[in-house]
Order: C-alpha cells, then structure tokens, then sequence
C-alpha cells in the first residue's frame, strides 16, 4: 500500500453524492428549503455530465384532457406487476405534473409543444394515455442542462471527479461520507448529518451488453449494503430489446430504437429465420419490449444466433430514405460498426438498461438510517416487477425534489455532524490497499468482463436456480481474485485503480441481484425463471429484501399491500 | 507507418516526458476513436482519459485526432494510411495526457448568466405539504414564434470543441467564446426571461460578441452540428435593433 495523504475534513449540512437528474434537483431544492445550509454535490465524473439521465428519451406526467395521476398510477402498478410499493408509485405520478411545471416554467425547458402553445404529450409503450413529454430525442440533456445551469444560482459546493467511497454511521445516524478525490489522490472526509443517495446505482451496467454510461458501477448500493441497509427488488433488471452487438467495442450495448420494430424492421436469428414467429406468432416483431428482449435473449443461449452471439436486426424492409429520415441519428449510430442498415442486417442483443431495485424508501426519500436518504435509480419500490420509458427520469425528477426538501428539513433537525476520522481512516485504509509500487494478480477490467460475461449468461432474462447458484460461485471466484489485484501508479488520476474500486461495487451489487433472484421462486415482469415459469401470486406477492455484508448477503421476503389497487385474479394481462 | 488491414497504429500526446507514446491496437472490435483509447488504457493502464455515456451526449470524450476536436465515441477510427494522432483538447490547462480541466469553459458559461430569469423567483415556495402540488394546470403555454431561433440552439453537449477550434477562445482569456454565447442568445431569445436587455449589454464589447473575428470555425466545429457563429452573428444585430 501507498502513503496515503492527509485527510482533509470538510463540515458540510448535507451532501448529495451524484449529479445526474435526482442529485442536481435534491440540491436545488435543499438550497431552497434551507437558505444558507452548507450544500456539497459530489459527482464521480464531471457535474451533469455523468451517468444516464442525460440520456432520457422523454418523461411521464398526467397532464393530458383524458389522463390523470390516478390513471397514470394504475398503468405503472399494472405494468410492473403489482410488485410496486403503491405509496411510492402514487407519488411518482402525483408529483410528476408539478415538477414538469417547475423544469418547464421556472427553469426553462424547451419541451415540445403544439401549435397552440402547450406542451406536447406523446405516446409511450406501456402507457394507456399520451403523457410524455419531450425535447426531440434529447430531453434528458436538456433537463439536465437547465437543472445544470441552476447551480449557478444554489452555488453549492462542487466536487467533479470525487468517487463517494462509503458512509459514516454513529449512534444518531449518517455522520460523514468518505469520498476520494480521484483527479487529485486525496481522501476527503465530508462531516455531514444528512447525504442523499443519488448515484445511479445499478447491476445494469454489469452486463456484457449494457446500455448505462460508464460511472455506473452500483457504488451507491454497494454503500448503503455496507452501511447495513436493505435493498428490495434487486432481482429486476430491466433489458431493452434492441442493443448494439459490436463485440469488444464499446459501442457495443449503444440504444438503438424500439421503434425500428414498428416501422417494419425484423429480427432475424443466425439462419436467417424469424425467430418471433415462433415466439409470437401474431405480433412477431411488433410484441412488446419485455417480449421481444426475452425471446431474443433465449435465441442467442440457446446457440440460434450469430457466430458473436448476437440476432440481427434486418432495417432493409424500412427503405433507405425512412430510415434516413426518421431515424437518422440511429442510422448514424449503427454505422460506427461499419454496417450499413440499408444494404445489411445489424447484429443486436437484448442490453442492460436500468436496475429497477435499490434502497427501501419512504415517500420522502427517507430510509432506516436516520439522515440518509435516496432518490432516483438508487432508490427501490416504485416500478415493480418491470419499468416503462418515460418513468425513469420522471423518478429521479420527482423523488430528487422530495429528498432535496426533507434533506433541508434534516439537516436543521439533526444538527451538525462529528464524525470520527479513525472510522474514514479505515475506510481509506481498505480503499488505498490495492495501491502498489507494481502490479500484481489480474487485470480489473479482465475480472470486470469476466463478471459482465457471467451476468449475461446466467443472471439475464432467463434464470433458473442452477445458474444462479453456479453466478453465485462465480462472483466470489472473482472477489477472491479481485482481493489479489494490485495496481502501480500514484493514486491521482489512476483509472486502474479505479477499475479495481469499481469492480467491488460491480460484484456486491450482481451478488445482490443474483441473491434475489434465486429467492424468487416463480416469474413476474423481467424475472424469468425457466423452472419457475408462472407468476404465482398465491405465495409471490411478495417483494425480496436483501441485505447483509458483502459476500454473505441475505434475502428475507417481505408481504406487499395493496393501499390502492389490489390484483385481480381474473384479469387478463396481468403478468 | 501505414494502418495495415488489421492493425492501427496510434501516437498519443502524453503529459508525463517518460510515458509510453506509440501504440498499436488490433482493428478487430476496435471501431470507433474510444475504442482505441481503451485498449491502450489496457496496455498501459498509466494513460488518463475520460468518457461516460458512448453515445454522443455527455461530451466528455472529446480529443484531437490528427488535430481536429472529435468526440472519440462517436468518430470512427481512420481506414488506411497513416498513424493515428491523439491529444488533448486545445485551449484548456490539461490535467494528464487527454485529460483537460473543463473550468474555463464553465467559467464563461458562468459569465454570460446561462440560466433563464423567471418571475416569480423560482423555485416557487414550498408550502411543506406535499401532494397538494399536483393539482393545477400543465406548463404555461409558450408562443411558438420564436421556437425555430431557440430550438437549433439548445443541444449544447459541452463537449469543448467549440471552445477549442476558436483561436479567440483558445488564445484570450477572457473572451466569452461561443458555446457561451450561444447559451446567451437562447436565453435572451426565450420570451420568458425577464432581463434580456441588460444580458444583451453583458454579452457586448470586445470580450463579448464584438470581439468574434467570425471565422466560424466553431460551428465547423460542433459535432452537434449548433451554429455558434450564427448565434453569435443574431446577438450583434439584436444589440444594433433590439430583439423581436
């Protein structure tokens, strides 16, 4: 191990670690509640620049003549398979209409609007009204962007390039967040009574083919696991059906559209065959997303796909000038591979998107550990069993504001926080150990493919208790072989060591995942177990809860209520 | 040395005089300028640089390749003939190797006010009940006229490439450069900030719109394809006639 540097300490009244859509909207908010309070914002990378709200293709909210936060509520509760939290899906579609108000009239953003002036609502798949509302294809950016440009305004202390490292905890709760300054090497203690959790934190990116961006490594779950907190529904993990398949590269995961199916695209397995014919014999291509990515994904394990494991996606029945037109920025996009979509079908896969599970939260943000709260990915419960498009950013937007507001509220309440230096020590201790003056043991990033590897083939969109249990073994293979890595170089601007950092969140949160995954013994929304194939409401209307330390965590099942809607034995499509 | 068929040969601009410079990197897989830096990354895991999203909306990515700003995600590496030539974005402090401090970028973003003045002063008070804030109407309806000078304007990524190509920018240090005045030109032109006449004074003068030699290589520049030069070239006429 390295010298480590000086410990610097900075009071603060809350920290929020993340700057995508949740953590930039939880500060401006704090700021708001709490003129004057201490405000730092940590971002792993640059500030908005970060992680995948940018990324959003729309946002969800009621605000059409024949919609309704109350229909909006059923379309997620339906749609997730009854395994939301109610309270907080109620939330999410309650609040969503205000806080489209608030990025459009007191910040500023362009949404789309119709000739006569109001905001454009548009359809959705998964949504039984148009509510989403968008930027062209780039709404997120520009949410981002204006939410961005309000920190010149909530001057809040910024901290790009620091990678939060764990949480601090005394007897009253969150005391200080240990962070790493990984521009500069230096360890940073912030002594904070309240942090809001908003980083992102998924197993998604943990996939061979994956479509978050690079800082996603699940850290922010990987906390609060350490710290002793319970994570709920970590077995859904969502795929969207149409990821670029370029082998190594690292465009390789990139989003193409869903509605290149709609407009007439096939899918092809690697004979040439229309696989959703068999699949789905009346829609075929045009079945939805979840049906789609599951029967591509088994095409390809089952050995039906291309040589690289991939299905091809044939764009040549759309025409050149559709595709042109209409999807240029795709167009563009699947050309990096050298393919063009006009003359020549394009190798895909089903890819990663979005962790739907994360930490138990209050309609506040609030959790068990008295000051900590989380928003956004980071947080579980709201969209049960399976997400829709649109809802994602409305999440980070929506519960951002709620946990920016009672993070001001805290942080008076709680008064200013005392955390023990000896207590981040450790923490920089066991943070610092890889840090060497050479190499040794593997490579992080091959450990790291070896897990996404792993991921792919057995915790995907068709599990069975075997599998799991043999990814179960596999994750602390490569712990164990993560524990021998050590990496040469100082400890400022080290991506290798980075990697290595990285790669023990990647392998806590898969461990979470595959640990709620063997528990849940039938199928519903994106959990599909072949020898479980049924959703089984009798004994399953249940969410998985796990916690625990790393490498032994455990799931306890907790009963779900029904506050609002409850299900419906004879309804149809409810599954 | 030429790129053969299946391999690619790369000279990066390193900060450390020691570093390692020349690579070779394997065609197979590596199809875009990210890629390349990867691999490197991997055979010699001492070089810093920086990414996030891979598909062209973070901005982050952006080196010169062969002396032209590039987001390297979304650039494909060169066929045929020649070593591939890789540094850092001009006209900011490098941190290492193509790694660049963004500060002076976000400073002049800074200066011209970027984001939008409303009435009331937002965000609009909390009553502390929660909930009660869904009832009410959509976003206020916002006069299309208008939109077509806004719309261009808005994807700005922040990638730095803009900033880079300007040798105004790149050379004076305190001229506000195009991505800024182009944030400028949106918010003057949204008929819902409250201070466009004074923002149109701030952006004048010889660090503002009138130092602008209107080259244009900002817009030759942008991989978003905004025009800078245009913004910039609305907010001269704006200051002589006053906005519409």
């Amino acid at each position: 191990m390295r010298a480590v540097p000086a410990l610097d300490v900075i009071a603060v009244d809350v920290a929020i670690l993340g700057s995508g859509a949740a953590g930039l909207m939880a500060t401006r908010h704090a700021v708001a509640a709490g003129p004057g309070l201490r405000v730092a914002l940590v971002s792993k990378g640059l500030v908005g620049r970060s992680g995948c709200s940018i990324m959003a293709l729309g946002i969800n909210a009621a605000l059409g003549a024949d919609d309704s936060p109350a229909i909006h509520f059923e379309d997620i509760i339906r749609g997730g398979a009854f395994l939301s939290d109610q309270g907080l899906a109620a939330v999410l579609s309650d609040d969503s209409p205000s806080v489209i108000r608030e990025l459009s009239d007191d910040l500023g953003c362009a949404f789309d609007r119709t000739a006569d002036g109001t905001v454009r609502l548009s359809p959705f798949a998964g949504q039984s009204r148009d509510r989403k509302v968008s930027h062209g294809h780039m709404t997120g950016l520009e949410i981002v962007n204006r939410l961005r440009d309000d920190l010149l305004r909530s001057r809040p202390i910024e901290l790009a390039d620091h990678r939060a490292l764990d949480l601090l905890v005394d007897d009253d709760g969150v005391c200080g967040v240990v962070v790493l300054d990984a521009r500069r090497g230096r360890p940073l203690l912030l002594a904070t009574p309240v942090v809001v959790l908003a980083m992102g934190g998924s197993a998604a990116a943990s996939y061979r083919v994956a479509t978050p961006a690079r800082e996603k490594s699940g850290d922010g779950l990987a906390m609060a696991l350490r710290a002793g907190l319970p994570l709920r529904d970590m077995e859904m993990v969502q795929f969207l059906s149409v990821g670029l398949a370029a082998g190594g590269s690292k465009v390789t995961g990139v989003l193409l559209e869903e509605s290149l199916r709609f407009a007439g695209a096939t899918l092809l397995d690697g004979h040439g065959e229309r696989f959703m014919l068999q699949h789905d014999p009346e829609r075929a291509e045009r079945a939805p997303r979840d049906v789609v990515a599951a029967a591509a994904y088994a095409t390809i394990r089952d050995g039906l796909g291309t040589e690289d494991g991939a299905v091809l996606l044939d764009c040549r029945p759309i025409g050149r000038a559709t595709l042109d037109e209409r999807f240029g920025d795709i167009v563009a996009r699947i050309r990096l591979t050298g393919i063009d979509p006009a003359t020549e079908p394009v190798p895909i896969a089903p890819a990663a998107h979005i962790g739907i599970g994360g930490v138990v939260i209050g309609e506040h943000g609030e959790t068990e550990l008295p000051g900590l709260l989380a928003a956004g990915e980071d947080a579980g419960g709201v969209h049960g069993a399976s997400w829709t498009g649109g809802n994602g950013i409305a999440e980070s937007t929506v519960f951002g504001r709620r946990a920016g507001r009672r993070a001001a509220e805290l942080a008076r309440e709680r008064g200013p926080a005392r955390p023990s230096t000896t207590a981040a020590d450790e923490v920089i201790a066991r943070v610092w150990a890889p840090l060497a003056d050479a190499p040794a043991g593997p490579a992080p990033w091959a450990l790291a493919d070896e897990l996404r590897d792993l991921a792919w083939d057995h915790v995907g969109l068709r599990r069975d208790d075997a599998e799991l249990r043999a990814a179960r073994y596999q994750i602390g293979t490569i712990r164990a072989a993560a524990a021998t890595i050590r990496v040469a170089g100082d400890a400022a601007a080290n991506l290798a060591w980075q990697e290595v950092l990285d790669l023990d969140s990647r392998l806590t949160t898969m461990e979470a995942v595959v640990t709620a995954a063997l528990a849940r013994t039938e199928s519903r929304g994106v959990h599909i177990r072949r020898d479980h194939p049924a959703r089984d409401d009798a004994s399953w209307l249940r969410t998985v809860v796990v916690r625990g330390q790393p490498g032994s965590l455990s799931p306890t099942t907790v009963p779900l209520t029904f506050a609002r809607l409850a299900p419906d034995a004879d309804r149809a499509g409810d599954t | 040395m030429a790129t053969s068929g299946t391999a690619v040969r790369v000279e990066v601009a390193r900060s450390h005089p020691d570093a390692q410079r020349a690579f070779v990197v394997a065609r197979e897989d590596a199809h875009v300028i990210l890629d390349l830096l990867c691999e490197i990354g991997r055979q010699d895991p001492s070089l810093y640089y920086r990414y996030s999203c891979r598909s062209g909306f973070c901005g982050t990515c952006t080196v010169l390749l062969d002396g032209r700003a590039v987001l390297a995600c979304q650039t494909v590496v060169p066929d045929g003939g020649g070593t591939v030539h890789l540094a850092p974005l001009g006209g900011f402090p490098v941190v290492r190797d193509l790694v660049v401090d963004p500060a002076p970028f976000a400073e002049r973003w800074e200066a011209v006010g970027a984001r939008l003045s409303v009435a009331p002063a937002s965000p609009v008070p909390f009553d502390g009940q929660e909930g009660t804030e869904s009832a009410g109407p959509g976003p206020r309806p916002l006069d299309p006229a208008g939109r077509d000078v806004i719309e261009p304007s808005l994807d700005c990524i922040s990638c730095g490439a803009c900033f880079a190509a300007c040798d105004l920018s790149a050379l004076d240090r305190a001229f506000l450069g195009p991505a800024a005045l182009t944030r400028a030109m949106v918010v003057i032109a949204d008929p819902r900030d409250t201070h466009p006449a004074d923002r149109l004074v701030a952006i004048g003068g010889p660090d503002g719109v009138e130092g602008c030699h209107g080259i244009g290589a900002c817009s030759l520049a942008c991989p978003k394809g905004l025009d800078p030069a245009r913004a910039i070239r609305r907010l001269r006429r704006w200051r002589v006639r006053g906005h519409a």
